[in-house]
């Protein structure tokens, strides 16, 4: 990792390929600008230890279509849909066993791009570029044949303008999070905005300011997120919170407020080159980003993610989010908690060395973590064109760091294995900077501000399974990057990944 | 137990040798091994599991082989072969290099032990043997994946003539005439000795398969076939990677048409307490456990006591039988294994271990490393390729000589245990052999295969003072890469896009499977490392043939393909490569597809049909808007494209504004689609054609898989069909709006665009168009819009009763002018 940092002072001339959101293309047709080659980042280099816990398996694959994976859903009878690029929906099963040799139906086919997929009241719900779309096999062939609009309430009319959609909460509403025009203006409706699509179709506004989001959906405690990608006003890749009325950033999509008068009033405009953390005291809408992910070190455009919900078949991250990332063909992790009603949290790195692209994931009914993707379009290190790969756990515990969460006077970190008392109970094991990001409208930006905290305190739980560090000073507004080298598992062992990453934007009340 | 000669169908094959031949020039395994006796007495001591009973064994990386897991020996395995197998093992499945453990005893105490054992190992199972056989078997797919997977490789050709298929490049020695397979010896020709692996003569590897026949049922085979690693752990039968359904079909082939009507069908054995009683006091006595796998039963380690250089074969290695184990051995083996005792001391080198996992692994069956291994020339006919114009390298599987140096380990881990594959075109596959076989090869090979490291600097992003020297090795690495360079390309696959020559390895995930030195070494002289290749040498004696890119500069050349190849899949396509065909035709049913077009907007779908007559729908707006004939669509999916559509022929354009409209005011104009300008970008109109009561509703399809849209006008609700009609196939489109209104009101549809003529009542023309309206005149309005030049519009006044009524409409796209 030390490479990645010395690579700091480059990001403003990597940022211009990075995240799914960042080409600016010609706003006529058929927008089909040059792919220039690009180097991706250095690795994390942890692939070879990742495989000892958990491998990686390829599914075959049928070979007369081509499978880019943009979304997923399990299906009331245990089969796993996916939504592709190309607009085909298939029915796989068989993805658990333990050598897949899956069979794919098609469902339907000739959509537009699909990112979002839901089984819900006896139908699909498909999100795709145009329109929320519930489509259902009337004549019980095993084939759609009834394609019903819920909602095409927002304007499409340029390039980069992708639509992701949530799975729908309780009450069956449905959140899709919609892309800037070319992605950095707002020049067809409600571009840039997270609409509310009702079970009835019913459609209202919920947030505004997004830039390029890669996917929307629930985390652990059923609150509303979505991915947001490195641009303007956002210097990394982030996870952010989606509430009523909220503003996320970016203010393009400013002028759609007219015909949205459930948002009220316009926020106020935000001053570039300040820090998120002043801004949000003087716009009350703006929604500070609940974990960012350092830029190329977790990622360069993360996509979409899934809470891990597998009563411990996929190991020791339960009630975590798990999500990939597009350019570096890589998994990671992330915690959220609310504090002060704020939400934040963490990310950690999981497991690189994926094929392709990774534009969504799913968690199969046996547990095991369906990534898929492509690499069209934008600067990809896995090196297939197109894959589905399942990620696994072998039953051998990894000794990672399981979350980390924050404590009126520092953090606490758990473990998914007892720590040596030695290490743990040691200062000097928890290596911890802080940085923060300017917030501007210039795409991307660097970390700044940057200072070492001081672990003042360490008391290690009787279980030896976390540790409350006491730190010298925790500020708002600031990512703490956590390098655990020195510390080792009571057998011995390093960490898996002795890096993570917590997104101060509150901290707790004693 | 009387006339066994060895095992002449096994691992350890020995061969009918001549009278003259003598002894010791025989070598103990067969294959192209290069061992010398006491490595191939180690390999034995390996694969016949010694250091399960023994203790005091050499240490070495190879692993003592285990026996099947027996936990469902009872449904894979039928139970008459069973009994018989376990009374005289060798004598059933000639080669097998279990024991026999009942030495000494007498023929009846042999069978009732059998038996016995028998009935325990079928209690232990949780289901039945079934020997149901398919009734349509494809026996033909599974001698076709017999003979091109990887089978013959051990197991030697089924068919009386091998495959016709490419030969190999260059012609391979012969044997002597008259001899027969068999009798080829390990070097019979001092002259060979030395030679290049593939011309020296050796005996092939070719385990017996006789006995299978009376041992599976079709199921259980193909079972065992498609995860062998599940039963057999130790991976000398490897995974591979059949489907279920080429499992099967191989093993209907393997089986044959005609079983033996003696053995089959099998009875069920409802095993009997008793004997199962006797049975796991038997398999516990004799401890079978030591070997094979079976919950609840243990091993007894070091049972056979430790092994003691012994001068000669005694114990289990003793030549005649009634010791209480004995391995059917021949005598070169037998010497082999004392020599192994002999030299227990002796440490292993990393050399060593790794030939001696490749021979006992049988990775020289197909691979050469070195001086040894490779195809045997009995088989190598039957190596094929889909791409013949590559040679040899195109059919046979690559050389492992600096195999560590060549690959990065995480990919050679991916080959070696994840089933990754870059050789499309090679018809054998490279099996799985478990992780617990081979995981100590990727780290033998990094020490053994070493090549001296290059001193580059690849250019990195990180660096300002790089941002010209990347500039220069990018654009460098596109020119030389591409049909004005070297054209690499033209035989390597780039990034999914096939070559225009010869369909050769992907070259975008170079960077990630190989090693900088390599790479460096390989292409200064591919011929160095495979004498055969077709790859042309571009830098001879380190001399670059293009003198013009980087100056000719060899060192830089190289680099700048390394650094191009970094760049991954994200790298350009080098100039010469063919694009990506995403025509999309139309089968035997209507086909649609969604996405945005300048014939249709951005919520645009095409319809298409196999009368090759072919329209697209503006669903934004509710509008037929474009219809063409021949092809139907070309889908944009390179780059970023996000499925937009092109007609693949010249269209008929319509307007692409709201059609059907409530009008207060017949005298205003009709509400056009709002335009952007480069100067305001942002629609003015966002709400349009919303704001007008128009609301797409979606679409259902029907069998022929024609699509009828659903759209609202207001309260109105509008069904909209259109199919190929006419007298000629494909003439006409015939389209039918069903409009069901909640009361009788009129509403107002604009059907026709442009300098509209009148030819006939009823009919209208604009531009390649013809349109009939079957509407009394007092209904149709001629609208002039423009009168320089000429534009007007046909608006036709709907009457809609309370209900169900019918618009119908014919198009029909005229020859050009």
């Amino acid at each position: 990792m030390n490479r990645c940092r010395e690579s700091k002072g480059g990001w403003c001339r990597r940022l211009r390929l990075a995240c799914l959101g960042l080409l600016l293309g010609c706003a006529g047709w058929l927008p089909t600008p040059l792919v220039r080659g690009e180097e991706v980042g250095d690795r994390w280099g942890t692939e070879e230890r990742e495989r000892e816990y958990y491998p990686i398996v390829s599914i075959p694959l049928p070979t007369e279509t081509v499978i880019e994976s943009g979304a997923f859903a399990v299906l009331p009878d245990n089969r796993v849909a996916v939504g592709t690029r190309r607009g085909e929906i298939y029915f796989i099963d068989g993805l658990d066993a333990a050598k897949p040799q899956p069979v794919f139906r098609r469902f339907a086919e000739g959509l537009d791009e699909i990112f979002g997929l839901a089984w819900h009241d006896g139908a699909l719900r498909v999100t795709q570029s145009c329109e929320l779309t519930r489509v259902s096999d009337e004549d019980g062939d095993g084939v759609a044949d009834r394609f019903d609009t819920l909602s095409d309430a927002w304007g499409y009319a340029n390039y980069h303008e992708y639509a992701f959609g949530s799975p729908p909460d309780a009450q069956g509403n449905q959140f899709i999070a919609l892309g800037l025009s070319e992605s950095y203006n707002s020049y067809a409706l409600f571009r840039g905005f997270v609409l509310q699509v009702g079970a009835d179709g019913r459609t209202t506004a919920v947030a505004s300011g997004l830039r390029s989001p890669g996917g929307i959906g629930p985390d652990e405690h059923g609150a509303l997120f979505y991915i947001e990608s490195q641009g303007p006003w956002n210097c990394s890749c982030s996870l952010k919170s989606v509430s009523a009325g909220s503003f996320q950033g970016h203010p393009a999509s400013f002028n759609w407020y007219p015909f949205a008068p459930e948002m009220g009033e316009v926020p106020a405009l935000p001053k570039s080159g300040t820090r998120i953390v002043t801004e949000r005291r003087r716009v009350p809408q703006l929604t500070p980003y609940a974990v960012i992910f350092p830029y190329i070190r977790m990622g360069r455009s993360i996509t979409g993610f899934r809470v891990n919900r597998t009563q411990g078949r996929f190991g020791p991250f339960e009630n975590q989010l798990f999500l990939g990332d597009y350019t570096l063909s890589i998994l990671m992790r992330a915690t959220t908690e609310q504090i002060n009603g704020v939400w934040q949290g963490a990310c950690y790195p999981f497991r690189e060395g994926l094929s392709t692209g990774i534009l969504n994931v799913e968690f199969t009914p046996g547990g095991k973590l369906l990534c898929g993707g492509t690499n069209r379009g934008w600067p990809v290190r896995g090196i297939k064109p197109f894959a589905l790969e399942r990620v696994e756990w072998n039953g051998r515990m990894p000794f990672e760091i399981e979350r980390i969460t924050i404590e009126p006077d520092g953090f606490r970190l758990k473990f998914t294995k007892p720590v040596a008392v030695e290490s743990a109970g040691e200062s000097a094991t928890y290596g911890l900077t802080a940085f923060t990001h300017p917030y501007h409208g210039g795409y991307g930006g660097p970390e700044i501000d940057r200072f070492t905290a001081e672990v003042t305190g360490v008391t290690v739980a009787e279980d030896r399974l976390s540790a409350r560090i006491q730190v010298d000073r925790l500020k708002p507004g600031f990512v703490y990057e956590f390098d655990l080298a020195p510390l080792r598992s009571a057998d011995g062992e390093p960490l898996l990944h002795r890096q993570a990453y917590y997104t101060v934007n509150e901290i707790p009340v004693p | 137990m009387a006339g066994r000669t060895g095992w002449p169908e096994g691992w350890f094959d020995t061969p009918c040798l001549a009278a003259d031949a003598p002894a010791q020039d025989v070598s103990p395994l067969p294959g192209n091994h290069r061992l010398d006796q006491v490595a191939a007495g180690q390999v034995l001591l390996a694969e016949l599991g010694c250091a399960n009973c023994h203790s005091g064994l050499p240490a070495q990386a190879l692993a003592p082989k285990r026996g099947p897991n027996l936990a469902e020996v009872g449904s894979r395995v039928s139970p008459e072969y069973l009994q018989r197998y376990l009374a005289d093992p060798t004598a059933v499945h000639r080669g097998t290099s279990m024991p026999d453990v009942l030495g000494g005893r007498a023929p009846a105490e042999r069978q009732a032990i059998a038996t016995a054992l028998t009935h325990f190992l079928i209690a232990r199972g949780t289901a039945p043997f079934r020997s149901e056989v398919a009734e349509t078997p494809d026996r033909d797919l599974g001698r076709r994946l017999y003979h091109t997977v990887g089978c013959v490789a051990c197991h030697g050709s089924r068919d009386p003539a091998p495959q016709a298929g490419p030969q190999p490049a260059t012609p391979r020695p012969e044997p002597a005439a008259g001899d027969q397979p068999n009798d080829a010896e390990v070097e019979d020709d001092a002259e060979n000795a030395d030679g290049p692996p593939t011309q020296r003569v050796f005996r092939p590897i070719a385990l017996g398969l006789a006995h299978i026949v009376t041992k599976y049922s079709e199921t259980s085979l193909a079972e065992f076939l498609h995860e062998p690693l599940a039963v057999r752990s130790s991976g000398r039968m490897p995974d591979l990677k059949l489907t279920t359904d080429e499992s099967r079909a191989l093993a209907q082939y393997l089986l044959g048409a005609d079983p033996p009507p003696a053995t089959r069908p099998v009875a069920p054995l409802s095993p009997d307490p008793r004997q199962v009683a006797q049975g796991e006091r038997y398999f516990r006595e004799l401890h079978c456990g030591n070997c094979h796998a079976l919950p609840g039963i243990d091993a007894a380690p070091a049972v056979g006591g430790a092994l003691q250089p012994t001068a000669a074969s005694q114990g289990c290695l003793q030549p005649q039988a009634g010791g209480p184990v004995r391995y059917d051995l021949d005598d070169a083996q037998r010497q082999a294994l004392v020599a192994a005792l002999q030299h227990l001391d002796q440490a292993e080198t990393d050399a060593e271990a790794v030939a001696k996992t490749l021979v006992a692994q049988r990775c020289i069956a197909c691979h050469v490393r070195d001086d040894y291994g490779g195809v045997h020339p009995d088989v190598d006919p039957l190596f094929t390729t889909t791409e013949p114009n590559l040679g040899d390298e195109g059919r046979l599987p690559p050389p492992l000589t600096l195999l560590g140096a060549k690959l990065q380990p995480t990919w050679l881990k991916k080959v070696l245990f994840d089933g990754e594959s870059v050789r499309p075109y090679l018809g054998v596959r490279m099996p799985q052999y478990g992780v617990d076989n081979l995981g100590h090869l990727p780290a033998l090979l990094a020490r053994t295969d070493t090549l001296p490291a290059v001193d580059w600097t690849i250019p990195s992003p990180e660096r300002d003072s790089d941002r010209e020297r990347e500039r220069e090795f990018r654009k460098a690495g596109h020119a030389l890469l591409g049909n004005q360079g070297l054209y690499c390309i033209a035989c390597h696959n780039f990034n999914g896009k096939e070559a225009p020559v010869n369909r050769g390895m992907e070259l975008t995930s170079s960077y990630q499977r190989l090693q900088p030195a390599w790479f460096n070494a390989f292409l200064r002289n591919p011929q160095q490392f495979r004498p055969r290749i077709i790859m042309p040498q571009s830098w001879a004696n380190g001399v670059a043939s293009h003198k013009t890119i980087l100056d000719g500069d060899t060192d830089r050349q190289i680099q700048a393909i390394w650094y191009y190849l970094s760049l991954g899949t994200s790298a350009a396509d080098p100039p010469g490569l063919k694009g990506i065909d995403t025509r999309l035709t139309v089968g035997t049913r209507a086909r649609i597809h969604r996405g945005r077009s300048r014939v249709a907007g951005y919520r645009g779908i095409a319809v298409g049909f196999p009368d090759q007559l072919h329209y697209a729908f503006n669903a934004e707006t509710g509008t037929l808007s474009a219809l063409w004939r021949g092809g139907f669509v070309s889908a944009n999916w390179s780059g970023q494209g996000s499925g937009d559509f092109q007609p693949a022929a010249e269209p008929v354009l319509l307007a692409q504004d709201v059609s059907l409209l409530k009008r207060d005011s017949p005298a205003d104009p009709w509400p056009l689609l709002p335009v952007m300008t480069k100067e305001n970008r942002a629609n003015p109109n966002p709400l349009y054609p919303k704001n007008l009561g128009y609301q797409f509703l979606g679409y259902r399809v029907d069998h022929d898989g024609v699509p009828t849209f659903r759209y609202r006008l207001g309260d109105i609700e509008v069904s909209d069909r259109s199919v190929p009609g006419g007298t000629e196939r494909g003439a006409q489109l015939e389209r039918r709006l069903q409009l069901e209104s909640g009361e009788p009101q009129t509403v107002w549809f604009r059907a026709l665009t442009g300098e509209i003529s009148q030819p006939a009542e009823g009919v209208y023309e604009s531009g390649r168009l013809r349109l009939t309206v079957p509407l009394p005149a007092d209904r149709i309005q001629l609208r002039s819009i423009d009168a320089d030049p000429p534009r007007s519009e046909l608006l036709l006044r709907l009457e809609l009763p309370q209900g169900t009524s019918h618009l119908e409409l014919i198009y029909e796209p005229l020859p050009r002018k």
